[in-house]
């Protein structure tokens, strides 16, 4: 099976690695740069839980090869927060109870930092199809689309 | 009303930060050095004899540390009913089922290696309808049913399916359906369906030489996981340590024991390395356990004005070969079959039976979701035949104070309204007033009532440990597992409140270690806050008592005499003279430098009081140690043309005595709003004709998304004090989920006339059901 | 569960990438958004010992419209499709179909050609391409061809590609003026799904009146219904056209029962999407 040297950057820190051709980038960030925060949950593209922004669009890193992540950029959720300052949209699920078990929430906070950028203001249907890929058991989803709510309402971003 | 500053306030839960920053960790996110990875081999076949294992070609594999068969690891594990091997022996019971264990230094290597293991099968009937399994010619799936260990309090029947039969007897059966002027009788399905948790099951397992065993596991009972460990393998408890991280999501189907047996066993052929399992989500589907699949007959006599005079009830429910909680969920099911109504004359019958589908365990409810869609519709069914209205005739017949339940307890003062719970949510649907109907479009409301108390032995018990630091700060030991559900957030808020300092003083451990932290039962039954809050504000107690003796004998007062507030200790008479909590935290210390008294440590324990063994025969006793009452509502619009439910407004009232955080226990029940629509619109196991579940995937088993959410949410908590729970706060974890399914049946029927008894109600099932009645 | 074992090429051109086609034939995939791919890998239903990643070359990413038409590469993602202003406005089947699939962050990696070439019965995308009747280009060692559409479903997951063979675009000619399309897709619940049923619809209802309507779910291929081609053209009012439509449809269609539907429910719903989609790109309200 091939190997592949690949250089990436991850929460805006570089690393140089080899990867195996059958490695995705979900088993390359959770298993080889201890990044556990991405979960995996079905890995198989249904539940969304592994989804991380590659080159600021949030992708299910289930369905990513490591290989194909070479000179690209990652954010996972421990790259969300700066120096352990929340963001508003992580205040906000906070505010609102938008998390219990927590395992879907890494997901969900990517997807959307992501959806905001892209789309300030968005109403709230856009909101439920922008996180209509990550599945959640816990909150029924209210709380969630209440805190991206909050958020797009409110004038710091 | 008491003003409280914490207590009743809506509280960020502690751990917060950790989830929205993915620092928090769950089992999976553990390594630990020389660590192995598991995977199975599994049964293709429901019902099946092993002919052969052949391992020869997987041994030689580099990196494959040790494989396991079936009969290296006979001992049987079950947490009432001992019938369930970690491994099948000489026969299958279940697709999916695991057969061979490997252990190996990757995922990749113990996967290939499992692709090398060869199986021969020779099959066998297989029974798969809960139904069929009590036929007299049915295959058995245990023949040796009368050898298994079991707890004195379930019925399994030798040589039959039978693992439980729970019987309930009340008054005179047929005096009462003599006495009524109407009698309706039903028949109700709900399939087997999956708590679908996104964490799958994990658990670590080392087994070392000196014969310490240590687990990580995702589990919501490590003290069970503990005694089952040191029961099925004959090593002293002191021995075992189990460590539980966050769950990430349990939902019951984490209750009791699962695959630390394993984990461990193979660990101790490796010579004590760590040995790691997660299940893949199709495992999660099929080799992990489910929620019974029911039956349910439901026969109710019942006089013109609405009082309800018999009910004959019988329950069968489908719990695949293995008994695990089935056995109680029948039991539970059983003694509160009636729902939260008064039955004068009653006979129930609650199977738990065995067939050759996955195996079942405890889910969110225990019983009561499945049989609430049958007791609710059949409200309504009766109140159609006697043409009254439902709202009316549940509050003719509802379990209010003073009224008799099913088990012959008297319902006390404080137990909780269900009536006002009823009422909350008939006024928040503007009941009686109907909605025209829009061109295909048809709009209707239901309300369906619930009731719960925690299925737990008589003698269940709860501890807690309050430290108190060298700062002032307060560290809570409590074995809850957090699984999302906030309790130490609500126990933290109590020890805030109690201690009269601010929140960020009090640390509730969330992780729990057995070694270190004190017995609690387990997380389940919705007692947490209730049980383990009341062994908390001992804990507390306690505390104070022991920070008093020591600044008494500081300050020189009686201790009678002394408050403690704003970390200090003050006297009563005069507050100047004070000591602070950081001055007696680890002893209390004399002008001349030398000490005297000690650490404080805080210890608090609690024990269900007042509850009983149920007659084997009658069912008659006292069960529980509270009851949560709610109801709940749906407004909804059918589209007739493609059997489209849009659910315009989901409402549950709870009577929750208190409501320690409002914004935890609203998070709750939205989550479960869509948690109990799913079973209630699309989710459901489909099985081939051969017992293979065929949509194990999340593609197929379609639990709810984003955009599937009803337009409108509508939380009630009342709030009638429980007077043995803390600040009066009852348990609603489960309550929250109880009563969805039938609130939509029933307003299904508003809507369009049509009953429906079998759950899903897909659009498919909807809109074959509106064309069946239009052409009758 | 980890991917099988594989080795990863990344060519720089068609032409390298051809060569290896032929030289790896049945030994290797294509992986383009690998959202079908990855997916069978992970299931043991496919073992590839090659995987090529078409991602590497730069022509293939191309979404391109002109007085041709519309040209999309096979590296071109559906959010790049829905993106775009051209195929809302003018190729709007399309843009509906992409937009009803999966999910955006899925959308983000799946490709329009990864999913004909996928070839699913319950292909969003394909029905879309019928209505719109659009080509192939196909490439390999010995040259290019086109395929029409019609021709390149065969049966469920095979398409008339040979070995050896790529799709390099798909290509749709302007529809003419007045010509409007759309599709519509019922699954089992109002979150993602694969479909129940799907319908396109492409109608032009001046000039040389036309219909074509295609659905998908209802038989091993997505299926293009030629009866209804002219139905504008017989006497009726509109809404008596759009019922012998739907009547045309629910006879020349023959769905199954699966798992994730009965074939009675599919047949009624593929009727009532054809009169929904109908009644919309016609103006009845």
């Amino acid at each position: 099976m091939s190997k592949h040297k690949i250089s990436l950057r991850v929460n805006r820190q570089r690393y140089e690695v080899e990867v195996k051709a059958n490695q995705t980038l979900l088993r390359l960030l959770r298993e080889d740069l201890n990044l556990t925060g991405t979960k995996c949950a079905c890995e198989r593209g249904d539940c969304g839980n592994c989804t991380i922004l590659l080159d600021g669009n949030p992708i299910k890193s289930c369905l990513v090869l490591a290989v194909e992540a070479d000179g690209r950029e990652v954010t996972t959720i421990e790259g969300v927060a700066k120096e352990g300052h929340l963001t508003p949209i992580q205040q906000a699920f906070i505010k609102h109870g938008a998390l219990q078990c927590g395992f879907c929430t890494p997901a969900f906070i990517l997807a959307a930092e992501a959806l905001l950028k892209r789309n300030p203001n968005p109403t709230e249907e856009e909101i439920k199809e922008g996180i209509g890929g990550i599945l959640c058991r816990c909150t029924g989803y209210r709380q969630i689309i209440d805190a991206i709510l909050d958020i797009s309402k409110s004038s710091e971003k | 009303m008491k003003k409280y500053s914490y207590v009743g306030k809506e509280v960020d839960r502690i751990d917060a930060f950790e989830k929205v920053t993915g620092t928090a960790t769950y089992t999976a996110d553990i390594k630990l050095p020389g660590m192995l990875y598991v995977k199975l081999v599994k049964s293709p076949h429901a019902h099946a004899r092993i002919v052969k294992i052949d391992t020869t070609e997987a041994e030689g594999l580099y990196g494959v540390r040790a494989i396991l068969i079936g009969k290296e690891i006979p001992q049987r594990f079950g947490i009432y009913l001992q019938d369930k091997t970690m491994l099948a022996q000489e026969k299958v019971r279940h697709v999916g089922e695991p057969v061979v264990a490997v252990a190996a230094d990757t995922e990749e290597i113990a996967e290939r290696s499992v692709e090398l293991i060869k199986v021969e099968y020779e099959e066998l009937p297989a029974v798969l309808d809960q139904r069929d399994a009590l036929k007299k010619d049915a295959p058995l799936v245990h023949e040796n049913l009368h050898e298994y260990k079991h707890a004195p309090f379930i019925f399994p029947e030798p040589h039959t399916n039978i693992a439980n039969h729970f019987k309930i007897r009340k008054g005179d059966i047929e005096a009462g359906f003599k006495e009524a002027d109407v009698i309706v009788e039903n028949e109700f399905r709900q399939p087997q369906v999956q708590h679908v948790p996104m964490e799958t099951h994990c658990s670590i397992g080392q087994w070392l030489p000196n014969g310490q065993i240590n687990v990580w596991t995702s589990a919501q009972s490590p003290f069970a996981v503990r005694q089952l460990l040191s029961i099925g393998f004959g090593v002293p408890i002191h021995k075992i340590n189990v460590q539980v991280p966050f769950l990430g999501g349990g939902f019951g189907g984490k209750a009791g024991l699962h695959w630390e047996p394993l984990v461990v066993f193979l660990s101790k052929k490796t010579g004590g390395r760590p040995v790691k399992l997660t299940m893949t989500r199709e495992e999660e589907f099929t080799t992990a356990a489910v929620r019974q699949g029911l039956y349910a007959r439901v026969k109710t006599g019942v006089k013109r004005d609405g009082k309800i005079t018999a009910e004959e009830i019988e329950f069968v429910w489908d719990t695949g070969p293995y008994a695990d909680y089935s056995v109680n969920v029948g039991r539970a099911s059983g003694y509160s079959c009636t729902g939260p109504y008064e039955i004068p004359n009653l006979k129930g019958d609650s199977l738990t039976v065995y067939t050759n589908h996955p195996y079942g365990t405890a889910f969110r409810g225990f019983g009561h979701v499945p049989f609430h869609w049958a007791i609710e519709r059949q409200m309504d069914l009766v109140a159609q035949e006697i043409e009254m209205d439902p709202v009316e005739f549940r509050l003719k017949n509802a379990a209010t104070p003073g009224r008799i339940t099913a088990t012959g307890e008297k319902l006390r003062e404080d137990c909780g309204r269900v009536d006002e719970c009823i009422k909350a949510v008939a006024k928040e649907l503007a009941w009686g007033e109907k909605v025209e109907r829009r061109g295909n479009k048809l709009r209707g409301k239901g309300i369906a009532a619930l009731w719960k108390a925690p299925a737990m032995p008589a003698n269940t018990s709860s501890s807690a440990v309050l430290k108190l630091n060298e700062d002032g700060t307060v560290t809570l030991l409590v074995a809850t597992s957090e699984m999302g559900q906030g309790t130490h957030t609500a126990l933290a808020q109590m020890v805030a409140e109690e201690l009269r300092i601010p929140m960020e003083k009090v640390k509730a451990v969330t992780s729990q270690k057995t070694d270190y932290v004190p017995y609690t039962w387990q997380t389940v039954a919705s007692r947490s806050s209730f049980m383990d809050g009341n062994a908390v504000l001992r804990a507390v107690s306690d505390a104070k008592d022991k920070i008093k003796d020591t600044a008494a004998a500081l300050l020189g007062v009686s201790k009678d005499h002394l408050v403690i507030g704003e970390g200090k200790v003050s006297f009563r008479d005069d507050p100047d003279k004070c000591v602070s909590l950081t001055d007696v935290a680890t002893c209390g210390t004399l002008p001349s430098g030398g000490g005297i008294k000690g650490p404080i440590l805080g210890y608090g324990a609690y024990t269900a009081e007042g509850l009983t063994n149920l007659d084997p025969e009658t069912g008659q006793g006292y069960p529980a140690l509270k009851w949560t009452f709610g109801a709940q509502g749906m407004e909804i619009e059918v589209d007739t043309e493609t059997g489209d439910i849009r659910v315009l407004k989901a409402v549950t009232a709870l009577d929750v005595g208190k409501a320690l955080n409002p914004k935890l226990i609203k998070s709750q029940i939205y989550g479960a709003i869509i948690q109990g629509l799913g079973p209630a619109l699309s989710e459901q196991y489909v099985y081939n004709e051969k017992g293979a579940v065929i949509n194990n995937n999340l593609t197929d088993y379609k639990i709810l998304r984003a955009p599937d959410i009803p337009d409108e949410f509508v939380p009630i908590l009342i709030e009638n004090p429980q007077r043995n729970a803390p600040y009066g706060a009852r348990g609603i974890g489960e309550p929250v989920l109880i009563s969805i399914t039938p609130a939509l049946g029933n307003a299904i029927y508003d809507a369009t006339g049509v009953n429906f008894y079998d759950l899903p109600l897909s659009r498919e099932k909807i809109w074959l059901g509106l064309k069946q009645k239009e052409e009758r | 569960m980890p991917l099988p074992e594989f080795d990863y090429l990344r060519p720089k051109s068609v032409g390298e990438l051809t060569d290896l086609l032929v030289e790896h034939e049945n030994d290797a995939k294509i992986f383009a958004g690998g959202t079908d791919l990855l997916v069978l890998m992970r299931d043991r239903i496919v073992r590839p010992k090659y995987l090529i990643d078409i991602k590497g070359i730069k022509e293939l990413h191309e979404l391109s419209h002109n007085e041709g038409g519309l040209r999309i590469g096979a590296a071109v993602t559906l959010n790049q499709l829905i993106e775009s202003d051209v195929v809302k406005k003018r190729f709007r089947a399309l843009w509906d179909a992409a937009k009803s699939m999966a999910d955006p962050t899925l959308r983000n990696r799946a490709t329009l050609v990864g999913n004909i070439c996928n070839a699913s019965p319950a292909s969003d995308t394909a029905p879309a391409l019928l209505v719109l009747d659009a080509e192939v280009e196909v490439v390999s060692k010995e040259g290019e061809r086109a395929i029409p559409i019609q021709e390149f479903f065969v049966w469920v997951k095979r398409t008339s590609l040979k070995p050896g063979e790529l799709v390099k675009a798909v290509r749709i000619r302007n529809p003419s003026e007045g010509t409007k399309s759309g599709y519509l897709k019922w699954g089992r619940t109002r979150g993602e799904d694969l479909a129940v049923v799907g319908v396109a619809a492409l109608v032009r209802n001046s000039g040389k009146k036309l219909v074509r309507i295609a659905l998908s779910s209802v038989a091993p291929t997505p299926l293009l219904v030629k009866e209804v081609e002219k139905i504008l053209e017989k006497c009726g009012s509109v809404e008596e056209q759009i019922e012998r439509a739907v009547s045309i449809v629910t006879e020349k269609i023959s769905p199954i029962t699966d798992v994730r539907g009965g074939k009675e429910y599919r047949l009624h719903m593929a009727g009532v999407l054809t009169r929904r989609i109908l009644r919309q790109l016609l103006g009845v309200i």
